[in-house]
């Protein structure tokens, strides 16, 4: 950021009690390509018991779905928290490979080494699908009575909403696939040639004869460039989707053209978050210091700061508009989401994902350590947590017979969660996190060609009297 | 700034029964003589420029030969949270602590922020200096102040009539009668359609209609909490109750 | 795309230092010619004072109409400064340095202008003092601070005072330089205000801190500055129309579209008038074209909910506003033209790369979008007023009177007059930026291609 003009000496000064503020000494190609590949052997037992707790968990939380469907099915106002679970699981993972998308459409070169590990969250849409079929199932109908709820579906069939929503989490997940395997290929091909067993066998199969030619590589960064763009506009619809389908049309009066937006800003603010601890883990467990520098927690969490900032913003314009304009519906939002039945919910959501970590990562100190932007984002999720059960559960607490006043005339009361909510909510994650580890041991968690390639652009030099960077920037 | 109705002594209000307005604008002309609103020329219509602090407003029902005229007089609605009042950047305009909301001229800088906030379209511009001709002069009312160009105003309670009757009540050492004070627009009315009086006293007309089962008020859904409420016609083929704002 | 190109500091300093040491021809005629506009400009705006408000097309329901408009228009061109110069600096984009002082003179100038606009619509302009400075401390009655009225001008006036420090601190290097370089009363001029810059380290070093410092606080205020002024509506849920809470956001958007395109213009004619081809090149216009596709289509996005969730309450009222402005004459025809200029016929432009690097064309599409973001404001704000609540009675329409017309262009001129004589005193491309970017620049060798390199400082 201002490092350009920062003086020198100061930022010395400031950053020499820090671990590892230098970029560390140039690594060979061919260790970073032995090293990364390793990765996918590294810690056996731990990664057996890891996975193993992981899948009872997601089992547990599995039967306590189907427990929750036999025992509040039919009741729409009890299935609350599973909504808040799908927005949150959604939110965050499938937030996170926009940060894989940052160096082909921002020329981000900080960001190549994150690329793998940032797309391979997108495959956690697979748990959200999953889970979205019960709440679709207890999505009220569009017509009621000959009489339509408002929607963004205006004139369309009456399974609108439940149809559209599935096919957008589908398209979601062939997005977030061809951007996993279109930036996979070289690292197949990695894999190949580097390793041994079932793996080079699998890596010759998925590596489809990549051999590294011009042609390839420019083919391969334009199905980047056209997946993440693709990837990125299903993101950003599929928010659209659920946060109106599944949140704001659930709520008589609840009128708000932020909200979409609020949603998916919030949801990439989460994404960097994920990926920030994504890569905190492989630094402390999988000892990848040396391809995972402090400089990528430097711009994740910086990135994070001015999205954290970007909340409030977001939030504030949504609430102004109602508090001031105070008419029945703008009062009926007020109570229903803030200081009504879940002021609770809002209150600590707003302290997690907004104010503390605003003042948390607001210095530069924090931002530049690798444990400052992981309690960062700890907090942030924790945050996200919180404000998606205030929006979703109040929404869904809404009994389906008021769905088609004018506004909300009578708050309903607030919903705690019962065990299985909890469990729901916990096999989910697990579900999500047991993919994820599941992939980390077929490919490297690291890009092997992103790491290589930023090792190419990032060169140290002498200038002057002082230490300076040449960022190549290619086109 | 706003006090409860029932702890104030006055809280003005008027009651509207639609049932019984036929739309003869006796109102319309008596407030504009009350009030020194300057004359709506034909100019003024055509720029949609017309003053008029109460409204008949007319809408047909039905398609011909089978077709009604509603009327509807509108007028400022002395609303307890009213959308004017926050927005005025110099406090030109706020609730005063007899229920109305009142225009101060002297303050007015003419943004019309005001008359954008209000739903009813009840507030006014003085685009130009307003004139009158030489023989209407003398007719202008001593109690009203006459409003230069470049500021807003509006329906005021006849707020003149208001502090000339209370007054007069002090003086007199006695308590304010109902009906007593009457603005020039419910004195005119023929058919006791306009209805003025203190809603703070529960035994007043104005109170007793409020409580009428066919009471209403025009856009609730905006939350302005009236002090003008409406009492809905009654359609003997129809049978229809109140909510409605096109009467 | 970003070859590098060697420019010596001689060369550097006699071309971009023409406009003040070597007047071109051109100058003195159009000033002149310009300020016999503004003269009369300020005579129509006079006449509207001593006359009242009558003279222009306003009526009942439309009480704002092309003023605010234009003042909603000029506040959001003055985005382009923040957003080119403290936004960009921020995000280390090489490219923007050549562009930042117009930019940031564009922000100042257009806010200047836009303030004028609220003044001059006030009923009683010559009170509108009670209106920001506190008074009648007698009976402690102050300016009402619910109003946005009252966020506007605090706002704004932060904002200015803020971009003008942000200018001139941008400034101190070069005035040093003119100093200089200019003898007698510009001499005297530039000695007082380049404040004893000799620019030794120190000084280097503050005069970055100070605008490092200055962009950071900036930000805020330059969201802050179109948030207020959408809230001027967006709290209002009288009008229809106007009650989106998606209003803040989507203004700022679309400021930042309308002040890029602005710059884009700026730079054009920047380029053309002072022969300035080796410092504003093509790649700068590739740049911001690339800059200016994210933000139109974002703002698109942005649009697009505004539309969705204004029809989503199927509430009639908003149904007849909706279907006026999209569909009757000749509200259909502003809005098929706002459409088609403020993203269609752009975007669709400057996705091809011939375009991006024609400098004609930059021009003409720049031109385009901020006749469509004018538009846009326009087709927000009046139709939602002409088409106020349920009260059909009191529905009408509004057209602009010709003098209404004649100050909206007189603005153009205005700002244009005030752009030219800043020209001729101080340089408006920033030489050091300039000179800095030829140091910063360099290449590596990877293999046997030689690709474009940046120097950073290691921190």
């Amino acid at each position: 950021m201002a490092s350009e003009a920062i003086p020198a000496k100061r930022i010395h000064s400031a950053a020499h009690d820090e671990e590892h503020h230098e970029l560390p000494a140039r690594v060979e190609p061919q260790v970073i390509t032995a090293e990364l590949i390793a990765t996918t052997e590294a810690g056996r037992t731990r990664f057996r018991t890891l996975g193993w707790t992981l899948g009872i968990l997601f089992l547990v939380g599995t039967i306590a779905l189907a427990v929750k469907l036999v025992v509040d099915g039919g009741d729409q106002t009890q299935w609350g928290y599973t909504a808040a679970t799908v927005a949150f699981i959604f939110s965050a993972f499938g937030g996170a490979p926009m940060v894989a998308i940052a160096p082909v459409l921002a020329k981000a070169n900080w960001a190549k080494p994150l690329s793998r590990i940032a797309a391979i969250f997108s495959f956690a849409s697979v748990i959200t699908t999953l889970l979205m079929i019960p709440l679709i199932l207890h999505l009220p109908p569009l017509v009621t009575e000959g009489a339509r709820r408002r929607s963004i579906w205006f004139e369309g069939p009456d399974i609108s909403p439940h149809f559209w929503s599935m096919v957008a989490m589908l398209t979601l997940i062939i997005a977030g696939l061809a951007l996993f395997y279109s930036a996979a290929l070289p690292d197949f091909a990695a894999m190949r040639d580097h390793s041994s067993g079932w793996k080079q066998r699998f890596g010759r199969i998925m590596a489809r004869g990549w051999v590294g030619t011009t042609v390839q590589w420019r083919t391969m960064r334009m199905r980047i460039g056209m997946a993440g763009t693709f990837y990125f506009f299903t993101f950003v619809f599929v928010h659209f989707i659920i946060s109106t389908d599944f949140g704001m049309s659930l709520v008589p009066g609840w009128r708000d053209a932020i909200f979409p937006m609020y949603h998916a800003i919030s949801s990439i603010q989460a994404g960097l978050a994920v990926s920030v601890l994504a890569i905190w883990f492989a630094r402390r467990y999988l000892k990848l210091e040396k391809y995972l520098h402090l400089d990528q927690f430097w711009s994740l969490s910086r990135l994070m700061f001015a999205f954290t900032l970007l909340w409030g913003y977001f939030f504030i314009s949504a609430f102004i508009v109602f508090w001031y304009g105070r008419s029945s519906s703008d009062q009926m939002w007020i109570e229903l989401l803030i200081r009504g039945p879940y002021i609770w919910a809002f209150l600590a959501g707003a302290f997690f994902i907004w104010f503390s970590p605003w003042w948390w990562l607001i210095w530069n100190r924090v931002r530049r350590s690798a444990n400052g932007p992981a309690i960062g984002s700890a907090l942030i999720l924790i945050g996200l947590l919180l404000d998606r059960i205030r929006l979703y559960v109040a929404a869904w607490s809404v009994p389906p017979e008021r769905i088609h006043e004018r506004f909300l005339t009578e708050i309903p009361k607030t919903i705690w969660p019962d065990i299985t909510d909890v469990l729901i909510f916990i096999g989910a994650l697990a579900g999500c996190l047991l993919i994820v580890l599941m992939i980390t041991r077929i490919i490297p968690m690291l890009s092997v060609w992103d790491v290589q390639n930023f090792n190419l652009l990032y060169r140290p030099i002498n200038y002057m009297k002082t230490r300076a960077y040449l960022i190549a920037k290619p086109d | 700034m706003t006090l409860q109705r029932e702890k104030r002594q006055f809280s003005w209000g008027m009651a509207v029964d639609v049932d019984k307005c036929t739309g003869c604008q006796a109102c319309v002309l008596a407030c504009q003589a009350e009030n020194n609103i300057p004359l709506n020329t034909p100019e003024r219509f055509e720029r949609a420029r017309v003053m008029s602090w109460i409204r008949v407003e007319r809408y047909w029902e039905g398609e011909f030969p089978d077709i009604k005229a509603r009327f509807i007089p509108i007028m400022c609605q002395h609303c307890e949270n009213a959308p004017c009042e926050p927005v005025c950047p110099v406090f030109a305009t706020y609730h005063n602590q007899e229920g109305m909301n009142v225009q101060v001229y002297n303050r007015c800088v003419g943004t019309r922020y005001c008359a954008n906030g209000c739903p009813y379209m009840v507030r006014f511009f003085n685009y130009w200096e307003p004139v009158w001709p030489e023989a209407l002069r003398n007719h202008l009312n001593p109690d009203v102040t006459v409003r230069s160009r470049g500021i807003m105003e509006k329906c005021s309670f006849c707020i003149q009539r208001i502090r000339r009757g209370v007054r007069k009540a002090e003086r007199e050492n006695r308590e304010l009668l109902d009906g007593e004070i009457q603005t020039a627009c419910s004195q005119a009315c023929p058919t006791d359609a306009l209805n003025f009086g203190n809603l703070a006293d529960p035994e007043s007309k104005v109170s007793k209609m409020k409580n009428d089962d066919r009471q209403y008020t025009l856009l609730p859904h905006l939350a302005t909490d009236p002090n003008v409420v409406y009492l809905a016609k009654i359609d003997p083929e129809k049978a229809v109750k109140g909510g409605s704002s096109h009467g | 795309m970003q070859q590098r190109r060697t420019i010596d500091q001689i060369h550097t300093n006699r071309v971009l230092l023409n406009g003040q040491l070597d007047t071109p021809k051109w100058w003195a005629p159009t000033v002149i010619g310009l300020g016999f506009i503004v003269i009369i400009g300020f005579l129509v705006i006079g006449i509207m004072v001593n006359k009242g408000l009558g003279v222009t097309g306003l009526s009942r329901p439309v009480f704002w109409g092309l003023f605010i408009t234009t003042f909603v228009f000029w506040v959001g061109i003055s985005h382009a400064g923040i957003m080119i110069s403290a936004i960009l600096r921020l995000s280390q984009a090489e490219w923007r340095r050549p562009v930042t002082r117009a930019a940031e003179l564009l922000t100042v100038f257009s806010l200047l202008t836009a303030l004028l606009f609220p003044l001059m619509h006030a009923g009683r302009p010559w009170r509108i003092v009670y209106y920001i400075l506190p008074y009648d401390f007698a009976r402690g009655i102050y300016p009402n601070i619910r109003s946005p009225l009252i966020w506007d001008p605090v706002a704004i006036s932060t904002y200015l005072t803020g971009s003008t420090l942000f200018l001139y601190i941008a400034l101190l290097p070069d005035l040093g330089n003119l100093r200089d370089r200019t003898s007698g009363w510009q001499n005297a001029l530039y000695t007082v205000l380049a404040l004893g810059w000799r620019g030794n380290p120190r000084q280097w070093k503050l005069q970055t801190v100070g605008g490092i410092l200055l962009s950071a606080l900036m930000l805020p205020i330059f969201v802050s500055v179109h948030s207020i002024v959408s809230w001027d509506f967006a709290v209002t849920p009288a009008v229809e129309g106007w009650h989106s809470t998606i209003f803040a956001p989507y203004f700022v958007i679309g400021a930042v579209h309308s002040g890029v395109s602005a710059v884009v213009t700026m730079m054009a004619l920047m380029r053309w008038l002072w022969k300035w081809e080796d410092f504003i090149r093509p790649e700068h216009f590739d740049a911001l074209a690339r800059l200016l596709i994210v933000v139109a289509t974002g703002w698109l996005a942005f649009t697009f909910l505004e539309l969705i969730f204004a029809v989503y309450g199927l509430d009639a009222p908003e149904l007849a506003l909706r279907e006026m402005q999209i569909f009757q004459w000749p509200w259909w025809l502003l809005f098929v033209t706002f459409v088609l200029t403020g993203y269609v016929i752009p975007v669709g432009m400057w996705l091809q790369k011939r375009v991006r690097n024609n400098i004609a064309l930059m021009f003409w599409s720049s031109i385009f979008v901020n006749i469509g973001m004018w538009l846009e404001r326009f087709l927000i704000i009046v139709p939602g007023l002409a088409r106020k609540t349920p009260f059909v009675y009191t529905w009408e329409s509004y057209r602009p009177s010709g003098l209404e017309w004649f100050i909206l262009f007189w603005s153009l001129t205005w700002v244009t007059f005030l752009m030219l004589l800043f020209a001729r005193f101080f340089p408006l491309v920033p030489l050091f930026e300039q000179k800095e970017s030829q140091t910063f620049g360099d290449s590596i060798k990877i293999g046997r291609a030689r690709v474009p390199a940046i120097l950073r400082e290691a921190d």
